[in-house]
């Protein structure tokens, strides 16, 4: 039911990889320069709803995945099993990760990078305020990747009195 | 005149909820806010990874304490969904009234949280009451009143208890009763119109742009509702509208409340009529050495809130490898609340804010 716009996809970005692995859901693999353009080219085909970015540490390849889901705004069931859900994904590589801001395009990727970028590390490029959202300071690993350990975390911090150093005015 | 720099939050009689915004103020206007979130932080997805498909129900729950309920069904349908477990058709529709009367509930909490915060008191008491005889209906079906643990990838635990149904009419009938009163008190109270209408006015267009859903996409005029759209449970066999209005502002998002948890006391008495018989769980798993098969799922339901959404993928191990929630409250607390609240004045900031039905752990997760 997909076809029309995995055909378009396809004749639009040469360089890309599209799978249907359900009816009503496009996957898009790319790399991360075409993110913009792939997520622009949505946006103009009525794929106007950014429902979530998300992040996958992927610690065994030594890259982060970055999956952004979208969904059309649409009033009718019909409409919609014609379109349904695209993910778009990307790799980027997990030692010193960056990719580029999509808030041009979804004003409401604003704190989804945030929060990327606070919990995973990775820097958005263009992003007008990448500071702290949920937490209230800079952790050495970053806390949702894979190799922070949450209970090694617990058992420094509280088994012994903190030092948290003072911020500097 | 001189700008002050304000804290509004957490302690504020106007905040529900562990939240803060800062406020940059000339006088009475605000020149710019900014959200403050993080202070229910408790880091459940990463928690979520450390323990096994089971143990995770009891922490998907907490995640939003006014609608457990919806949480445990995106969860279970995540598991479902990997994993490609087939549920009961009976299972589907007690699921079905089941998520519609927490919704009731859910939106009665709201109702106190609006009217509380705005000094209309008796109502507050009103609807905290009736939320509380729905409570009494969950502990009777569950055995938990407020954390209900219910909903079980394969169905739900148990069947409705023997006279359940004649009890849940009675209690709803019971509540309906009072919408008049509900009506002259509060929703066509002049006093409540002067002071909701026109707060926080948001065009279809700008909530599009945010990525607006739920009441606040419904309140300008544009009847998006997962239910419909991608319908679950068993929202796609009976028949049920959903409630819109087109002013965009604070009051007509109150009356699409109103209208949803009328509609939805409506929507459960056609499911009790057009109930099935069956069993109600499919066994066949043990859930102490459950493994589920290597994948990605996205799916999503209409909390009260709006569209919850919930990622998660697994690597074919008895743990989640990551599990991501899309939260209705995230874009509307993060996004809206700050863009309306420029140019508005300080006396509406608590009224803006929980008219976004705004909860806080749904944010910080």
């Amino acid at each position: 039911m997909n076809k029309k716009i995995v055909a378009e996809l396809e004749l639009a970005f040469k360089d890309i990889e599209v799978n249907t692995p359900q009816d009503t859901r496009v996957e898009i693999c790319a790399r991360e320069e075409q993110i913009l353009t792939v997520l622009g080219f949505l946006a103009n085909k009525g794929y106007d709803h950014l429902a979530l970015i998300s992040c996958v540490d992927w610690i065994e390849e030594e890259e982060f995945e970055l999956v952004y889901i979208i969904t059309p705004y649409l009033q009718e069931n019909k409409a919609y099993i014609e379109k349904g859900d695209v993910f778009l994904k990307t790799r980027i590589a997990r030692e010193n990760p960056e990719a580029r801001t999509a808030i041009p395009i979804f004003a409401n990727a604003e704190p989804y990078e945030r929060e990327i970028h606070e919990l995973f590390g990775v820097k958005f490029s263009g992003h007008p305020r990448l500071t702290h959202l949920l937490l209230e300071r800079d952790y050495e690993i970053p806390p949702f990747r894979k190799d922070f350990d949450t209970r090694k975390y617990v058992k420094d911090v509280f088994d012994s009195i903190p030092v948290i150093p003072e911020e500097e005015e | 005149m001189r700008e002050v720099e304000l804290y509004f939050g957490p302690q504020h009689l106007g905040m529900v909820g562990n939240f803060s915004i800062t406020l940059k103020v000339e006088g009475d206007c605000i020149l710019e806010a900014t959200a403050n979130p993080g202070f229910l932080h408790r880091g459940f997805e990463k928690l979520m990874e450390y323990r096994t498909w089971i143990q995770n129900f009891p922490m998907v729950c907490r995640i939003n304490v006014v609608e457990p309920d919806h949480m445990e069904m995106v969860y279970a349908m995540g598991v479902e969904k990997l994993a490609n477990i087939e549920v009961p058709e009976r299972a589907q529709w007690i699921r079905s009234v089941y998520l519609e009367l927490a919704r009731v509930g859910s939106h009665l909490f709201g109702l106190w949280a609006y009217a509380n915060m705005l000094g209309f008191d008796t109502v507050a008491q009103w609807s905290m009451y009736h939320r509380d005889l729905i409570l009494d209906l969950f502990e009777e079906l569950t055995g938990g009143r407020v954390y209900h643990i219910y909903i079980w990838p394969g169905g739900v635990r148990r069947d409705f208890p023997e006279g359940f149904t004649d009890r849940m009419v009675e209690t709803l009938h019971s509540i309906g009763k009072c919408v008049p009163d509900y009506n002259d008190i509060f929703f066509n109270n002049p006093l409540f119109y002067e002071r909701a209408h026109n707060v926080g006015k948001i065009s279809q267009e700008e909530a599009k742009e945010w990525g607006a859903v739920g009441q606040v996409l419904r309140a300008t005029g544009m009847p998006y509702d997962i239910r419909k759209v991608e319908p679950y449970a068993a929202y796609d066999k009976v028949d049920f509208d959903i409630p819109t209005r087109v002013e965009g502002d604070a009051y007509s998002r109150v009356l699409v409340i109103r209208d949803e948890m009328i509609e939805s006391v409506h929507l459960i008495f056609k499911l009790l009529d057009n109930m099935p018989g069956g069993k109600v769980f499919n066994r066949s798993f043990n859930p102490f050495k459950w493994k589920v098969p290597e994948g990605e799922a996205y799916v999503r339901v209409e909390s009260s809130r709006g569209e919850l959404g919930l990622y998660m993928v697994s690597d074919g191990k008895d743990k989640p490898y990551r599990v991501h929630f899309r939260t209705p409250s995230y874009t509307h607390g993060l996004i809206i609340l700050e863009k309306l609240l420029e140019g508005a004045n300080i006396a509406d900031v608590g009224n803006t804010m929980i008219s976004l039905y705004v909860v806080a752990p749904e944010i910080d997760r």
